[in-house]
């Protein structure tokens, strides 16, 4: 009875706010990627359509969520983020989430938080109203897109193939296949990705759902 | 006393850090139960009744605060399922957890799927009657959330010499999603349409489904009240390779499981199925349940060399009419029993035990008539000489009956494919099927009847025949003797006596008619029908299974996935004592010393499905691979995208070079 009571009204609410007409898009690999406009920590606007010509790395992070702050603490994050700097390859940190949850930043703790972890993206950008989250159905954190030089979506799903389960917590990076790092030089010769589609892991975004 | 900003700092801050350090600091003293792991309670419980039991459950109950979270095995958009690590004593054995039915917990856009305030995880527990039972013990890591996720973990240990039973346990297990309820689901236009019937008026529905990245998981599904007791719920596709779906229908908070394949999702078509139903039908000639039937057809055309050709390519032609309104019968019957919603596979009618005795029966008369060379004109068969002496071709025709109904048994290869393509799309595409299994069946027949000169090529007929005839008795009794192992497996040893009786009375009854003449001679005939009646109306309920295989493990509906998820590898044999292509495979792979050593080396675990008796489980697990019969053989190691199926036909070397 409980459980009826509860599902009645999850299912009550959630008619509710899907009135509201929130709604993620799930953009498809090998076609064009979906235009943003968003502002940086340092408050400059980046749009996608002007950073033709390099390859670019999408990141969704929330530094509170534990599955972001293990790759953070561990340093693997920042090396994948090195290696994209080294090699020309654009990273734009995203958080999506909405002011007052867990994960929405100020632009100045957005950088002290870059310094203090070693991170190299080379913009962190507040998505505040989720729309580029939703864009690009961002639904967890970390949750990875690749796109390349030429504007061509490769790449959506997790970062690497530890995937759900508590495992995560004990699993090792070295011994996990790392997505992204593992298919940069395929990205950079503008090809279709071995693997280009997978299950992304991780806390959810916090988008406004209020 | 601390500056305030730098209290609330510590708190928001270091919060998290003392639960964790707290737990982990509980955990590390162990043997406790319940304990606080920071936004949960979590105990150890168990409905065990006596420490003799050898089975029973124990559970996991969460407590979780206002607000909290945890998930399901599939948790949706995000999120993660717990992780249970068992230690227990030698000879206890803790199965997988029975996921209760979980209820959908938004934050719009994203959708999770879990469970919250106070819920118990049960599972099976199997132990050998003299395990210590001292001290069951888990450690329990999962995921909490709410608008933020904790992990945190619970090392819990539980005395179950002492336990008492928790009615909390019994009231999980008895409301978890154990049912299966029948649907019909297609793709269409990007959207899963799964019909259903209920009969409670329905206010709320939600279809959670347990595969990944298949469905894209929306707040509300789209319910439709298609009338009579019929709905239709919609959710969309993310992904066109759904092939099956798998999941939890919750109709008014109560779970049913589902697991179905997708129509629109077969990887064969039409043609391709007809093909493969050809020849397959034509390789069926040579499998070993139909060889004798099929020999002794043979022997008859040769006995016909020298004869008209007008007369040849009648009897041909009466073969083929016999074989293919067989295999037209069966297609509709087929089609029939599959409208009231069963289950059903090629050789399902051996799962009961009335037609295999029959069958047996039919083996038996066979034998005996060939042996005693008696002349059942046009009666049951015409089998041998006596064909060409008359212009009756009522025998061709019944002799092609009967190849097809020994044929049962057996799956050629290419066959299983186009048969399970057959049953599993919609009836306008089952007829084509079986018309080109029975045309590729009767081919070589077929072709007799166009070219009756080809028959010159055959050995001239003679006294030799009647040789060969007589010895064709030995595989037809040889039959029927595995028949009877069938029947004994899916009864009892007592209605095995009495089906021997029944042979012995068919004996007596075929002796009569080759003794005696005049009208009299069938009354033996008609005593051993009236004993089969009184005989097979009175069998016992099939309910044992094959001698079970020490070597091998017991088949699940979730054995591959867990399997998988444990990075092991393995052999699934989809077997079945009525099934001869199986106990064949059997004898020439399965059971050799080289395939057993194999496997131990590779650890490879070996999984059979016994299929002996009727399981709606099997079947649906046989649909998963698009099959309605067997044999089937699966397997699976790490590295590999999907499990393979392997050819139909093995032998030690094929297994083994499959596998590597």
């Amino acid at each position: 009875m409980k459980i009826f009571i509860t599902l009645v009204a999850t299912l009550s609410i959630s008619s509710f706010t899907y009135a509201a007409d929130i709604k993620l898009q799930n953009p498809s690999i090998n076609e064009k990627a979906p235009n943003f406009v968003a502002v940086d920590s340092y408050g400059k606007s980046i749009q996608l359509s002007d950073l033709k010509g390099s390859p670019v790395i999408l990141e969704w992070t929330n530094h509170d969520c534990p599955y972001v702050a293990r790759h953070y603490n561990e340093n693997n994050m920042q090396s994948i983020q090195k290696m994209a700097h080294d090699a020309g390859v654009i990273w734009l940190s995203i958080i999506s989430s909405t002011p007052g949850d867990q994960g929405h930043i100020s632009p100045e703790k957005a950088n002290t938080l870059t310094d203090s972890r070693g991170a190299s993206p080379t913009h962190v950008l507040l998505d505040e109203s989720g729309e580029v989250g939703m864009l690009y159905g961002a639904k967890t954190t970390p949750h990875m897109y690749m796109i390349d030089a030429n504007g061509i979506l490769r790449y959506k799903g997790a970062i690497d193939d530890i995937g759900r389960g508590m495992q995560f917590f004990n699993a090792s990076f070295d011994k996990a296949i790392n997505y992204v790092s593992s298919q940069m030089d395929q990205l950079i010769a503008n090809q279709s990705l071995t693997i280009n589609s997978t299950t992304a892991y991780g806390c959810s975004v916090k988008y406004n759902y209020d | 006393m601390l500056p305030p900003f730098l209290l609330q700092w510590f708190n928001i801050k270091g919060m998290k850090q003392i639960f964790l350090a707290c737990s982990l600091f509980l955990s590390i003293l162990g043997s406790s139960n319940p304990v606080e792991t920071g936004h949960a309670k979590a105990s150890l419980i168990t409905n065990i009744q006596d420490s003799q039991q050898e089975s029973f459950y124990v559970g996991v109950r969460l407590e979780m605060q206002e607000g909290w979270h945890t998930y399901w095995e599939n948790p949706g958009d995000s999120g993660s399922p717990f992780e249970a690590k068992w230690n227990v004593a030698q000879g206890v054995i803790v199965e997988n957890v029975e996921w209760p039915t979980p209820v959908t917990i938004p934050y719009p856009p994203l959708m999770t799927f879990g469970y919250e305030g106070d819920v118990v995880f049960p599972f099976k527990v199997f132990r050998a009657i003299d395990a210590d039972l001292s001290s069951i013990s888990v450690d329990f890591d999962f995921l909490i959330c709410a608008d933020i996720c904790i992990p945190e973990t619970a090392s819990l240990t539980l005395d179950l010499s002492s336990a008492t039973p928790n009615i909390l346990l019994d009231e999980a297990i008895q409301n978890l999603p154990t049912e299966f309820i029948q649907t019909q689901s297609i793709v269409e236009d990007g959207n899963l349409k799964t019909t259903f019937k209920s009969s409670q008026p329905i206010s709320s529905a939600y279809l959670f489904p347990r595969q990944d990245n298949l469905f894209t998981y929306t707040p509300t599904q789209e319910l439709v009240n298609l009338g009579n007791n019929s709905y239709e719920i919609t959710l969309p596709v993310l992904n066109d390779e759904a092939a099956f779906i798998s999941g939890i229908l919750s109709i008014n908070g109560e779970g049913f499981q589902i697991e179905e394949e997708l129509e629109s999702a077969s990887g064969m078509s039409l043609w391709q199925a007809i093909l493969f139903a050809l020849i397959g039908g034509l390789i069926l000639n040579l499998m070993p349940c139909v060889f004798p039937v099929i020999s002794l057809k043979v022997l008859s055309f040769v006995s016909m060399g020298g004869d008209d050709n007008s007369k040849i390519r009648n009897h041909a032609l009466s073969f083929v009419g016999g074989v293919m309104s067989t295999f037209l019968s069966i297609a509709t019957a087929l089609i029939i029993i599959r409208s009231t919603g069963s289950m059903i596979g090629w050789g399902y009618q051996l799962q009961s035990p009335v037609v295999v005795g029959i069958l047996t029966l039919i083996m038996l008369g066979i034998g005996l008539i060939l042996l005693t060379n008696i002349n059942f004109a046009a009666g049951l068969t015409t089998l041998g000489s006596s064909v060409q002496s008359r212009n009756d071709y009522s025998g061709s025709f019944f002799t092609g009956v009967l190849a097809v109904v020994v044929a049962s048994p057996c799956t050629a290869p290419f066959m299983g494919a186009a048969i399970g393509y057959a049953l599993l799309q919609p009836s306008f595409a089952t007829l084509p099927i079986f018309l080109a299994l029975g045309l590729g069946f009767a081919g070589p027949y077929l072709l007799l009847a166009l070219k009756p000169e080809w028959i010159s090529a055959l050995p001239q007929p003679g006294a030799w025949m009647e040789t060969l005839k007589q010895f064709f008795a030995f595989p037809m009794i040889a039959t029927a003797l595995w028949l009877m192992w069938v029947f004994m497996v899916q009864t009892s040893g007592d209605a095995l006596i009495l089906l021997l009786l029944l042979g012995l009375i068919l004996g007596i009854a075929i002796w009569m008619i080759a003794t005696f003449k005049g009208r009299w001679k069938w009354i033996g005939m008609l005593a051993t029908l009236l004993a089969a009646v009184q005989v097979f109306n009175n069998l016992p309920e099939n309910t044992i299974g094959m001698v079970a295989d020490s070597s091998a493990e017991q088949w699940s509906l979730d054995i591959e996935s867990d399997l998988q998820a444990q990075d092991q590898a393995y052999l699934i044999n989809f077997t079945a004592a009525w099934c001869i292509t199986c106990q064949t495979n059997e004898k020439t792979a399965f059971a050799r010393d080289k395939v057993k050593e194999y496997l131990a080396e590779q650890n490879i675990t070996y999984i059979k499905a016994d299929w002996t008796n009727r399981n709606e489980e099997i079947a649906i697990g046989l649909a998963r691979y698009e099959r309605t019969g067997i044999p089937l053989y699966i397997f699976w190691k790490p590295g590999m995208l999907g499990s393979k199926i392997l050819p139909a036909v093995l032998t030690e070397d094929l297994l083994i070079k499959a596998m590597q």
